[in-house]
């Protein structure tokens, strides 16, 4: 005779779990945990290239780098002065939790104020894989297409932030700023937009603001 | 994306309450899927009937996946709708101000043994 049980239960993959045990960690360790998320190309690692100088004057940080291949980016990271830390995933197109577990060996989570995970350039699989992050940032820039987030629901959704870089080359685009927020929105009205340029310095400012107060709000 | 991790995941957890009822086969997982959950049904169901064999178990386990559309809650219109897509905006007055009612589940409903 067949019985029929009733569970009602979540289903959590292995990375949710281990996500879950990570940002239970980083609580208790006070530390803010950013995981910054674009296409490849978007201007991640410039925008903490052109931020992470002035903030570590009062911040302490840790970043970890997402690549498949290279150290470039975590080069680029160590001339501001903050201890990186890269991960070559060699073929993976995305972090997941395990790998970040491994990576804080790198660092001492006591002294940290924020740790930034800059993942792998991709807008598709790194939705799917919580990180045990505080805060999730994505980055579009306006050489691509104003229906991105659109394209990529699941990307937009999970994201707390869309920051709307490269904005000096607007003139030479025919990217409609407004259509992208609204778009952005349509999927996930709470998602709150940055816009900035690594060149011009435009919106370096609030992202900085934006930073900080993140971290303060985790400590409180 | 992580199918196969959420079949594996889906075995365990049926294969733990199994145990509990003192069952010798779970004829069959009741699993509900949003369309918000981001888990394409799809792979997850190729992902399932790759790894249920293991088990003597869950070899025949069947794996009934029920989609969930989303519906959002409209305050300003005071109603209920069925979403387009993706988007949880309101279809009549194209407004922000919703609340997802259902749409981003994936839960095991329930599992019937023998």
């Amino acid at each position: 005779m067949t019985d029929k049980i009733t569970l009602e239960r979540k289903v959590l993959s292995r990375n949710d779990l281990l996500a879950a045990s990570l940002r239970e960690l980083f609580g208790g360790e006070n530390v803010g945990v950013m995981n910054i998320v674009s296409s490849p190309g978007s201007g991640k690692t410039s925008l903490l290239e052109k931020t992470l100088g002035s903030l570590s004057e009062t911040l302490s940080i840790g970043v970890i780098e997402g690549d498949i291949q290279t150290d470039n980016d975590a080069r680029r990271i160590a001339a501001t002065g903050v201890p990186v830390h890269q991960i070559q995933t060699g073929g993976a197109c995305h972090l997941e939790a395990e790998m970040i577990r491994k990576a804080l060996d790198n660092f001492n989570l006591n002294i940290l104020d924020l740790l930034i995970i800059e993942n792998v350039g991709n807008l598709v699989c790194p939705s799917a894989f919580d990180l045990g992050e505080g805060v999730r940032v994505s980055v579009i820039s306006v050489t691509e297409g104003d229906d991105k987030p659109l394209k990529y629901p699941a990307m937009c959704r999970s994201s707390d932030v869309m920051v709307i870089n490269k904005m000096d080359l607007l003139p030479h685009t025919d990217f409609d700023v407004d259509k992208v927020i609204y778009n952005a929105k349509s999927l996930n009205p709470e998602i709150r937009i940055l816009k900035t340029s690594c060149r011009t310095g435009e919106g370096l400012d609030d992202w900085a603001v934006f930073i900080r107060d993140f971290v303060k709000r985790n400590k409180g | 994306m992580h199918e196969l991790s959420i079949a594996l995941e889906i075995l365990d957890i049926v294969g733990k309450e199994a145990a509990r009822h003192g069952a010798a086969v779970v004829r069959q997982v009741n699993l509900r899927v949003g369309d918000l959950s981001g888990v394409e049904t799809e792979s997850l169901a190729f992902s399932f009937d790759a790894v249920k064999s293991e088990k003597d178990l869950t070899r025949e386990t069947v794996l009934a996946i029920e989609r969930v559309p989303v519906k959002i809650r409209c305050a300003p219109c005071d109603g209920e709708f069925t979403g387009s897509g993706h988007m949880v905006i309101c279809p009549i007055c194209e407004g922000f101000d919703t609340e997802l009612l259902q749409g981003d589940e994936l839960e095991i409903e329930d599992i019937e043994i023998d």
